[in-house]
């Protein structure tokens, strides 16, 4: 082997240069855990000494309560399952026929789900599920859009923010938790 | 076999065919050794699936707490409140709020939202304890941690 070279001609191999990089790259995909923090956002209502009470028509409220079997009881009605529960409280709070059972506006429509302190919370998570894709389904009709393109609307784009605030302008989000019962 | 014959037969190459070798040990070793979260999850969770989630907007407000049996056996059967790094008591909660509203810039104090990650097998009972410390606490976002359930 010859070790003498002439060192002016030497050029510096930058072959491994791609196996460097995907070293690199492989190490921060393995590493990197994508914080993805999705789920149901809700704001709790303030403490119970600051809070006033508010009566509420009874017709403005759409009562859901869980059991502690997890079986649903529904504008006291009892029931098994959850079908069909996304369009009764969006037909409770757009009210189009104006019947005098539902709510007497959006605005003043109030859902509210009440847990047993023995319900499981994957049940209760289930119901919340529901109402909130209830009041997406609203949102999105009144700016032509499905629930689920609402929801996924990008809010960094004022043109898409425009349809977001648009969406839910005027109609709050009521979804009351109360306290569960022993 | 042609182009390894090389006109200037003093132009010398570094043989680069054991660096793949030497990328690959790199890669093994910082997958064996490497420890990205260095708390232990100290409870068990297996989050409830909803299909109408949303992503929390601003990421450095939020607060995680997770809700579930320890991961630990002998400390029993029954759920427990963790922080990712200590349990928490319920009563404690208040005050655990309270240090971590301190590290958020004034102007953001009230917007912590608190991701809670309870595993669907928890009883409303003590998810309801939690969300009433923190309403006394002023921690009233709440994101409660689900998977898409498509």
């Amino acid at each position: 082997m010859k070790i003498t070279r002439k060192l002016n001609q030497e050029p510096v191999n930058t072959g491994s240069m791609a196996d460097i990089a995907f070293l690199l790259l492989i190490f921060f995909l393995v590493s990197t855990t994508i914080l993805q923090e999705k789920g149901l956002m809700i704001t709790l209502p303030p403490d119970k000494e600051k809070q006033e009470a508010m009566p509420v028509n009874d017709r403005n409220l759409f009562k859901i309560s869980i059991n502690s079997k997890n079986q649903f009881l529904i504008q006291d009605e009892p029931r098994e399952d959850l079908a069909g529960l996304k369009e009764e409280v969006r037909m409770f709070i757009l009210n189009p026929a104006a019947a005098s059972d539902l709510a007497e506006s959006p605005k003043k429509a109030i859902v509210s789900l009440k847990s047993n302190r023995g319900t499981d919370y994957a049940a209760f998570i289930g119901v919340l599920d529901e109402l909130k894709g209830a009041y997406y389904d609203i949102y999105g009709e009144r700016v032509g859009l499905s629930g689920d393109q609402y929801r996924h609307l990008d809010l960094d784009n004022p043109r898409q923010l425009a349809l977001y605030e648009r969406g839910k302008e005027g109609i709050p989000m009521n979804i009351s938790i109360a306290e569960p019962n022993k | 076999m042609k182009s390894f014959k090389r006109k200037t037969s003093v132009n010398a190459e570094i043989s680069t065919a054991s660096l793949p070798d030497i990328v690959f040990l790199l890669l093994f070793f910082f997958m064996v050794t490497a420890v990205i979260r260095t708390d232990e999850k100290l409870v068990k969770y297996e989050v409830p699936k909803a299909k109408h989630i949303n992503k929390a907007e601003m990421k450095t407000l939020i607060r995680e707490l997770q809700v579930g049996l320890p991961a630990n056996a002998r400390l029993g059967s029954e759920p427990l409140i963790s922080d990712g790094s200590h349990y928490l008591k319920i009563n404690e909660l208040v005050q655990w709020v309270n240090q971590e509203k301190a590290t958020l810039p004034e102007a953001y104090k009230d917007q912590m939202i608190i991701v809670l990650k309870a595993d669907e097998a928890v009883k409303m009972g003590l998810i309801a304890d939690i969300q009433q410390e923190l309403r006394k606490s002023n921690a009233r976002k709440v994101l409660y941690r689900s998977k898409e359930n498509i």
